[in-house]
């Protein structure tokens, strides 16, 4: 049996799952303040569920939770300074990583990894005392082009470590090998920043499945679907932000049927959250998430929010409709002070929530400055609801056609597609999801249990591994940008050599992350470059990326409603 | 809003014109990981667009292919042009305050006969830009200053003709360097005397050369002429590291190039220090662009010590530039005095050498005297391959401004031209007043139109 659980910023969903069986689910409200409690209050009715069953126990638990949001948002996080190595490029001042105790030293590396400015020690020594005044115990040092060439980083690390007790320090090529030195920064500081709080909080979690004696292994999910080992998560908790979209996503993927192209639809209060499936595959953003208005490393699904929801504020300006980006309260058909899609739903019968009476009273007092009866003003509602949850869709979609492209190939393969299923989630989706579904010529499914959609995601998220490779037959090395592996390059010198490289690295990582011996690899990409100088090939440039992809564990009976 | 610099990088990681060449997958390998690591796109005084993919009709515009344009080209080329066009449109619909399309294959070799690939040019990127420009929106005047160390021989010969586009070149002088061409004495046709300039400078030439010509001749040219649109034919090979070149530019000369010169659209052409110059100098180039600090911009190697210019070489660039200050000046009556205008047509015969291809073409080009426009030119070219065959065309090329008389001329020239072959493998026509193109061949008699033909 599997648990999924999803601490959100509002409620708190788990189930339990019997294979594709839903056991038992929970819902309760989230306390902010103390996740913790809101995780205990949806788990524990589960784990007496667990008992209840003869002849079968509970294979693994696995959270999605909002803590590294929440500590980003109110700003608990642990202060840290910042050593970067620029090199020369973009002025380090075009971007504000907002450190106020920020160290720029001399020297640079290429994008080779050759060694082009060495380091000056008395720059590091300068640098160290500063730190050292500040009292600040988290440093993040961070070199352009690191991912070719960790020496810098590491020889500024460990003179700063050796010099102040007690200091910890994450450098860039250790958090994320991928090209961008701004993002690799700002997912750096991140780190650092999270680590503590977040290790703290899983010491709490643990200590209290163990008093609840619960053997089961605890997985967390990350912002790109894929689930890790909570103990592993503590080297880079700020992957584990997003992960209740993704939760969500992977929710619908598993509910609806295997490989169509499908929107994913969570109408909620005020917005609506869409995710796209692509052939079967969740789309990631292509700059890696945004967080606190910062690009980073994290990959994360590409999402996208419609300022629209059950109890958006309606109003009538200049004899227009218009939709309100916010709320005033419930809807004016449960006692709320103004007239909401909500009420349209209920005016028209779509839902039976709250009263009839007072939805048609809400429709009539628009329809008044719209010279429109209540019937005909509560369509017109829904129909501007849904062109404005159409029109988002459309721009997630030609902003997906429009990512750039650097080969013929992309050019030539990135085709106009459309979506053929629209999945709802979310209270206001089974009235709102046919109109819409109607608009766009799609199927609109309301899957079974899609209230609790996002635990269920969570509960069968495989365990993901994806590793990128680069080789440099010239400088006999390579590097992986996942892990930070730098190291020292024999028997490879075609692309078939480095494929089959890269292959076997991947399942040697699988196996010791727990990824069961049948899960196939994927090679995602490859790509070879002649180094030719003087017209001859002196070496070769190859980037290998490798996975086990993210997705979900069986599951096929799903009901669709 | 401050409005963006726009961008399209298109480095054709799957396209080379052969293993070895240098243009190869590996060009701009290098300049995507000093940008991509730069996370200069992420700047917000930046955006990012997708190339598209150019039509027929779009080159048919700027080039007479021989045998046709599906001929002379392949996919990567219609995406390097698509690229350029995508900031065209975005800079007409104020999107952006102006744009770098780094794409290739490169273009400006690339003449308006098109018999093969010259200098690493099937198709003029800049040139089809322009035109499309043209006939899309409300632009007429438009200078193009080509910054590449060749010179820009495609584009000038393309525009030879056209009062309506300024070209400038400076580069290095053709008789140390391909395509042998870009004296002082090329300054444009019968209709367009003293619109183009070349500018050719000695071997080792360095940035307080170029900025002399900038300062004392582009800039004040440009401000003269009052173009709609300045377009940087922006190779990068006059770089002291380039090792098809001979020249002294560096990173912070170029990027202070395009700041001066502050191009509405720049479009890269060559440049092949893949690793020690193209990195910092697109880096640099996007940086001046977008009204960015560059200083920081500069090659491991760099020490402003080894950059000074010659006596000799200040003397040459002064006599040059006043040279073609007072061309610029006295442009009508030297053009007069140059062309006396007697009779219809003025005739004149030239070969064209292709060194990628090794095709030699022959052509021979009559340009209509027109009292009231830029008229029309006849071109009959002759190219004779490798293999020993043979391949001839003969095309009108009517000027979008051209007048009624000129217009009803060469509509009906085309016609008979048609009925009477006289040997030619090709005939053809632009149509520019009613943008529309035409050619007839034994692959029939078509109209060459916007629908998407995919090569293989």
């Amino acid at each position: 049996m599997l648990i999924g659980l999803d601490v959100g910023g509002t409620y708190t969903d788990a189930v339990l799952m019997d294979d594709r069986r839903v056991v038992k689910k929970m819902k309760v409200p989230t306390q902010n303040e103390n996740l913790l409690n809101s995780l205990l209050a949806a788990l524990d009715p589960l784990l007496d569920a667990v008992e209840e069953v003869q002849d079968d126990e509970l294979d693994r638990i696995v959270l999605s939770t909002t803590l590294i949001t929440n500590l980003i948002a109110t700003k608990q996080v642990d202060a840290t300074a910042l050593v970067i190595i620029p090199g020369p490029g973009l002025n380090p001042q075009l971007y504000d990583y907002r450190v106020p105790d920020t160290f720029l030293l001399s020297g640079a590396i290429d994008f080779r990894g050759r060694e082009i400015w060495g380091i000056d020690e008395q720059e590091i020594k300068a640098c160290a005392q500063k730190i050292q005044e500040s009292g600040i115990m988290r440093v993040a040092v961070v070199g352009k082009f690191s991912q070719r060439n960790n020496k810098h980083e590491k020889l500024v690390a460990s003179y700063l470590q050796e010099n102040i007790p007690g200091l910890t320090v994450a450098m860039g090529h250790q958090i994320t090998g991928r090209l961008n030195f701004p993002r690799r920064v700002y997912t750096t500081l991140l780190t650092l920043a999270t680590q503590h709080r977040f290790d703290t909080f899983y010491s709490e979690v643990r200590e209290l499945l163990e008093q609840r004696g619960i053997a089961a292994p605890l997985y967390i999910l990350k912002a790109d679907g894929g689930t890790l080992s909570f103990s592993s998560s503590v080297l880079k908790p700020v992957e584990t932000i997003f992960s209740g979209p993704a939760a969500s996503t992977l929710g619908a993927l598993a509910l609806t049927p295997k490989g169509k192209t499908s929107v994913v639809v969570d109408i909620g209060g005020t917005t609506t959250d869409l995710a796209l499936i692509l052939s079967g595959e969740p789309l990631l953003a292509s700059k890696g998430a945004c967080i606190d208005e910062m690009l980073t490393h994290v990959r994360a699904f590409a999402t996208s929010s419609a300022a629209v929801g059950g109890d958006s504020c309606l109003m009538v300006e200049d004899g227009i409709l218009q939709i309100m980006p916010y709320r005033e309260g419930p809807a004016y058909c449960m006692g709320g002070p103004s007239p909401t899609p909500t009420d349209a739903m209920r005016a028209l019968d779509l839902v039976e929530i709250g009263e009839e009476r007072q939805a048609v009273r809400a429709m009539e007092m628009l329809g008044k400055e719209l010279g429109m009866a209540p019937q005909q003003t509560a369509k017109l509602v829904l129909e501007k609801t849904v062109q404005r949850i159409v029109a988002e869709i459309e721009a997630m979609f030609i902003s997906w056609e429009q990512e750039p492209a650097y080969r013929i190939w992309e050019m030539e393969q990135r085709k106009k597609i459309r979506p053929q299923n629209l999945v709802g989630i979310g209270a206001a989706s089974p009235a709102l999801l046919p109109l819409l579904g109607e608009e766009m010529g799609c199927s609109a499914l309301i899957p079974a249990d899609a209230d609790v959609a996002n635990a269920i995601g969570a509960a069968l998220a495989k365990v993901n591994l994806r590793l990128t490779f680069h080789f440099d037959t010239d400088r006999k090395f390579y590097s992986i940008e996942e892990n930070g592996v730098q190291e020292k390059l024999k028997g490879v010198s075609s692309l078939a050599d480095a494929e089959s490289f890269s292959l076997t690295r991947l399942q040697e990582e699988g196996n010791k992350m727990g990824i069961p011996g049948q899960e196939e690899p994927e090679l995602v990409y490859s790509e070879l470059f002649n180094m030719v100088r003087g017209w001859r090939t002196e070496g070769r440039l190859i980037d290998v990326c490798v996975q086990f992809p993210t997705g979900i564990l069986e599951f096929q009976e799903g009901g669709v409603r | 809003m401050a409005q963006k610099t726009g961008v399209v990088f298109f480095p054709a990681f799957d396209w080379a014109i052969s293993p070895t060449h240098p243009e190869r997958e590996e060009r701009l390998l290098y300049t995507r990981d000093q940008l991509f690591e730069e996370g200069i796109m992420d700047l917000p005084q930046l955006i990012e667009y997708k190339p598209r993919i150019a039509t027929h009709k779009d080159i048919a515009r700027a080039h007479f292919c021989v045998p046709d344009i599906q001929t002379q080209i392949t996919n990567a080329h219609l995406i390097a042009v698509g690229g350029t066009l995508v900031l065209a449109d975005a800079l007409m619909d104020k999107q952006i305050a102006n744009g770098f399309a780094m794409v290739r294959p490169p273009g400006h070799h690339a003449m308006r006969v098109a018999h093969g690939n010259r200098g690493f040019c099937n198709i003029n990127n800049e040139a089809i830009m322009i035109e499309y420009l043209r006939q899309n929106y409300d632009i007429k005047k438009i200078a193009i200053v080509d910054t590449d160390v060749h010179h820009g021989d495609g584009t000038q010969d393309i525009f030879y003709h056209d009062p309506d586009v300024l070209f400038i070149s400076f580069h290095q002088d053709g008789r140390t360097l391909f395509p042998g061409t870009g004296f002082c004495d090329e300054l444009g046709g019968p209709n367009a005397f003293g619109m183009t300039l070349n500018v050719p400078m000695m071997p080792n030439t360095t940035d307080e050369g170029i900025h002399y010509i900038l300062d004392n001749l582009v800039l004040p040219i440009l401000d003269d002429f009052k173009p709609d649109l300045v377009v940087n034919s922006a190779g990068q090979d006059n770089h002291y590291s380039d090792p098809l070149a001979n020249m002294r530019f560096t990173a912070q000369g170029y990027a202070k190039l395009n700041e001066k010169l502050a191009p509405d659209l720049a479009v890269l052409e060559g440049g092949y220090a893949i690793e020690t110059a193209l990195p910092y100098l697109n880096t640099g180039i996007i940086l001046a662009m977008a009204g960015l600090d560059y200083s920081w911009v500069r090659e491991p190697d760099y020490r402003p010590e080894n950059f000074r210019e010659t006596q000799e070489h200040k003397d040459y660039i002064k006599g040059v530039v006043d040279y073609l200050w007072g061309v610029w000046n006295d442009r009508e009556q030297l053009g007069e005095q140059q062309y006396p205008r007697e009779g219809e047509f003025i005739e004149s015969t030239r070969q064209v050498y292709y060194d990628t291809d090794s095709i030699r073409e022959q052509q021979k080009e009559s340009v209509r005297l027109c009292d009231n426009c830029p008229g029309y030119q006849v071109i009959d070219s002759r190219g004779m391959y490798p293999d020993g065959q043979t391949k001839s065309i003969k095309a009108v090329a009517l000027h979008p401004r051209a007048c009624s008389t000129c217009q009803e001329e060469a509509r009906a020239l085309y016609e008979r031209m048609k009925i009477n072959l006289q040997g030619a493998d090709v005939i053809s026509f632009q149509d520019k007043p009613a943008d529309r193109y035409y050619q007839l061949s034994d692959r029939g008699d078509v109209e060459i139109s916007d629908e998407h033909l995919v090569t293989e």
